[in-house]
């Protein structure tokens, strides 16, 4: 009888521990999963707010006849940002990429928050359809990259809390989860730049 | 004053999660409830068909089933009747998807092409709810014929789900209230609330269909019973045994709908709760949540709707959807003002003015600028009630609805002309450089004389042209005219900034002493211009321990000490701020040693303090001005360009 329950407990521990590393690695991946698709999103927005500015710039020009170095700043300001962004892309998580397409995205919103001031002095332009839609537009897609931004920041703590928590950090390392998410950094001038524009 | 006031993510973070778990722990309590209130009625039935079994058949033959077996087979039965109710209830439910749901209620499906501004916001906003919560984006419908607030998810999973929105929720409400509302809804899709709803209607369904079984084994057994009775007084006792169970479906049928009503009704609450919680998770904003609630409260359509089969889908809305005057235990959300205040605890009770809601709306619109946190105005110029100080110190980070309605009222208080050039490039730098000048006309002479060294002629032009018309504003709107000016500065050029920058630094230092409101200007031109002109990369946040900055707090609260009293009540005012911040060993520094580069350098420093631990520091600052029993405005402007170079601004006074 005794060497029974021996026989069990020595093959139904493993077992049992077996199941439990399973599920921890079923939830790794999920959240793992999570927080890439999160990243994802955050370049799809991105994507469409440059999609978005040449459409801008051609709306205005024709309004803004006098602001032609503004305009060409917005222009050369997206141009730096696509190029941030697809080199970033090339090499996720690579530091250097992602900062330089923080000063990039800097520069942009620095760069449309002068064309929407400037926008101010011209009622014409405030009053058109095109101009009413695409400023919703652009408000919405910074609120996008932003919440998209929050829902990576959210996602990759959860990943982290996980692995680091016992009895998961036994077997995260194993299953190639040794790395922790880099969390991304809200600098404080690009909050404070996001360009909220409405026109009533 | 135990409590520091934190950074605006850290109270927000402890709250909403903890508030969450709670509302996940009671769901999970009252499912338990639930569950054992089921199988309780299995086994009442079991027990009540035994009890009935060993008394009514004494005669033998008339059963041939083996006794014992009878209530095990009696439990199985009730089991069967209450899943199978279930199972088809839950079917009948499910049936069509939240769109038919949504379509019974007069809901119009939207679609991503609309050019309506109102519908474009509304489909704009739930996507952006959509990315923040990562669920995938549901469909929208629109119940153009609801004039009142309110939104629901219908769906039994996240596939087949749909938002409804109604017209006064898309129309009255602001950017950030409609976010709040939308971002509710998406917690309830996230956590598969609608699942949860429908798997408890489906189990008292089949509770009651239990009881309606009771029913018709009690009437037709009582009319066979009748007819039997009178020619076989025989068979009376089955029957009667028969007839009993029947009674007892009937009565457990009765009380297991009764409780497990409430507990549905509680359940509901506990999701609405975790609802609001992770609304704010998703937005980062309990103002907007709470504001669209207060909306709701204010109107006196609120929340309900017109739609006839409103009544059936009433436990889906954001807000009780039809009015019900019933007991609180009944009802599916949590009272409108436990909700508030749950988001906004310093809420005063009051619902904003009905008439005002449209209008906000449009100067929010007109001023978008006006949300961000860099939110200043001041109160009366007398004296502070010190529990205002004390509110306001709190608020840090954290702006109100109130604050941004408060806002939106200053406005009106600025000249069209001056609003106008505030908002222009060119004319904004006047706007603050006139700021600056000095109430003394000597002063103000010789200020405007280093001017024309410093800026070119039209600037000196139109400061002097603004000067008089400046002299008469408001000195609560200054603040507020700077931050309108912001935006239009932050378009200058760089040799335009320099000038700019030069310039506000010779009229500060003219008068050749730091003056508590030049300086608060000054500070806040530059740290919000700063990052559009010069390379400010963050520099990496190491954390230090407060006891390591003791020098720094020991500068900043001595000159907040100094500021406006005399050396003996600086001492007083030190003593009492020293206290709050008992771990560290600091004296009064002499009024040399905090001048303003000292400030300056010493507030740099402080930004290695954790967020916390920097909330802790303006904390002890508010009660070095409170020391002698009253704050200046003078001093609160102190305390607030404390704060707001620490990266934890405050909200302006509020004057009530």
């Amino acid at each position: 009888m005794t060497w029974l329950i021996a026989l069990a407990v020595i093959a139904g521990v493993p077992l049992l521990i077996a199941m439990y590393a399973a599920g921890v690695y079923n939830h790794l991946v999920t959240l793992k999963n999570r927080f890439a698709n999160s990243f994802s999103q955050i370049e799809i927005q991105l994507k469409r707010r440059y999609d978005l500015i040449p459409n801008l710039v051609e709306t205005v020009k024709a309004y803004m006849t006098h602001e032609r170095e503004t305009l060409e700043a917005v222009v050369r300001a997206r141009g730096i940002a696509v190029t941030g962004l697809q080199q970033a892309a090339a090499n996720p998580g690579d530091p250097q990429a992602m900062r330089a397409l923080s000063g990039a995205e800097q520069g942009l919103s620095g760069a449309l928050g002068k064309l929407f001031a400037l926008a101010e002095a011209y009622p014409d332009l405030k009053a058109n359809q095109n101009m009413i839609q695409l400023s919703e537009e652009i408000t919405s897609t910074e609120n996008k990259v932003s919440f998209a931004r929050q829902a990576y920041n959210d996602s990759a703590t959860e990943y982290n809390t996980y692995k680091q928590t016992f009895p998961p950090i036994i077997f995260a390392s194993m299953f190639g989860h040794a790395t922790n998410a880099e969390l991304l950094k809200f600098d404080a001038a690009v909050i404070a730049d996001a360009p909220k524009v409405s026109f009533s | 004053m135990s409590a520091a006031p934190v950074s605006r993510t850290a109270v927000a973070t402890t709250s909403f999660f903890a508030r969450q778990d709670k509302a996940r722990r009671s769901t999970f309590f009252l499912l338990v409830m639930f569950c054992l209130a089921t199988i309780v009625i299995v086994v009442a039935v079991a027990a009540v068909v035994a009890m009935v079994s060993s008394a009514a058949t004494d005669q033998p033959g008339q059963f041939e089933v083996n006794r014992s077996a009878l209530p095990i087979l009696a439990g199985a039965a009730t089991l069967l009747l209450i899943l199978g109710g279930s199972f088809f209830k839950i079917i009948a439910l499910r049936a069509g998807g939240g769109a038919a749901v949504a379509e019974s209620l007069g809901g119009i499906r939207l679609y991503p092409n609309s050019t309506d501004p109102v519908e474009r916001r509304l489909l704009n906003v739930v996507e952006e709810m959509a990315i923040a919560s990562g669920v995938p984006v549901p469909p929208v419908y629109f119940l153009s014929q609801e004039p009142g607030i309110n939104a629901f998810a219908a769906g039994y999973s996240t596939s087949d789900a749909v938002l409804g929105v109604t017209r006064g929720c898309a129309e009255e409400l602001t950017r950030e209230e409609l976010q709040g509302v939308l971002a509710h809804e998406f917690s309830h899709l996230l956590n598969g609330d609608m699942r949860i709803g429908i798997r408890v209607m489906g189990v008292l369904y089949g509770i009651l269909l239990m009881g309606l079984v009771g029913q018709l084994i009690f009437r037709s057994v009582g009319y066979a019973g009748q007819f039997r009775s009178r020619n076989d007084e025989k068979s009376g006792n089955p029957a009667m045994a028969v007839l009993l169970i029947g009674l007892a479906l009937i009565v457990i049928g009765f009380i297991g709908t009764f409780l497990g009503n409430l507990i549905k009704a509680a359940i509901s609450r506990q999701r609405e709760r975790l609802a609001d919680a992770s609304g704010v998770q998703f937005t980062r904003n309990p103002a907007g949540l709470a504001g669209a609630l207060k909306r709701i409260g204010a109107l006196e359509m609120g929340s309900q709707l017109q739609a006839p089969n409103a009544a059936q889908a009433s436990h889906i809305f954001f807000a009780e959807g039809v009015w019900k005057n019933m007991a609180g235990l009944w009802s599916s959300h949590p009272p409108l003002a436990e909700r508030i205040r749950e988001l906004d605890p310093s809420w005063d009770g009051k619902y904003p003015n009905v008439g005002s809601s449209n209008r906000l709306i449009a100067s929010e619109l007109a001023n978008p600028s006006l949300g961000t946190s860099s939110l200043v105005g001041t109160g009366p110029t007398a004296g502070i009630p010190l529990q205002v100080v004390d509110r306001a110190v709190k608020h840090i980070g954290n702006p109100t609805m109130a604050h941004v309605q408060y806002a939106a009222e200053m406005r009106p208080m600025i000249p069209e002309a001056i609003l106008l050039a505030a908002r222009t490039p060119y004319a904004a730098r006047a706007i603050v450089l006139t700021l600056l000048l000095h109430k003394d006309q000597a002063i103000r002479s010789q200020q405007i004389q280093s001017l024309k060294k410093l800026v070119t002629e039209d600037v000196v032009a139109l400061v002097a042209q603004l000067m008089p018309e400046m002299d008469g504003l408001d000195p609560r709107v200054r603040l507020p005219l700077v931050d309108i000016s912001l935006p239009a500065l932050a378009a200058m050029s760089q040799p335009q900034y320099r000038q700019f920058i030069e310039a506000l630094q010779t009229l500060t230092l003219a008068d050749g002493q730091l003056d508590l409101f030049e300086w608060v200007l000054s500070q806040i031109v530059l740290r919000h211009l700063r990052p559009h002109f010069e390379d400010s990369r963050p520099a990496p946040v190491t954390i230090r321990p407060l006891p390591l900055l003791s020098q720094a707090c020991a500068v900043v609260m001595s000159a907040v000490a100094y500021g406006g009293n005399s050396d003996l009540e600086a001492a007083r005012a030190f003593a009492s701020a020293a206290a709050s911040l008992p771990e560290l060993q600091i004296t009064l520094q002499s009024r040399n040693q905090c001048n303003l580069s000292a400030l300056r350098k010493a507030l740099a420093e402080l930004t290695q303090a954790s967020s916390q631990n920097q909330g802790r520091l303006v904390n002890a600052c508010a009660k070095s001005i409170s020391a002698d029993g009253h704050a200046t405005l003078e001093e609160f402007e102190l305390l607030r360009g404390i704060s707001d170079l620490l990266d934890c601004p405050m909200p302006p006074l509020l004057s009530k």
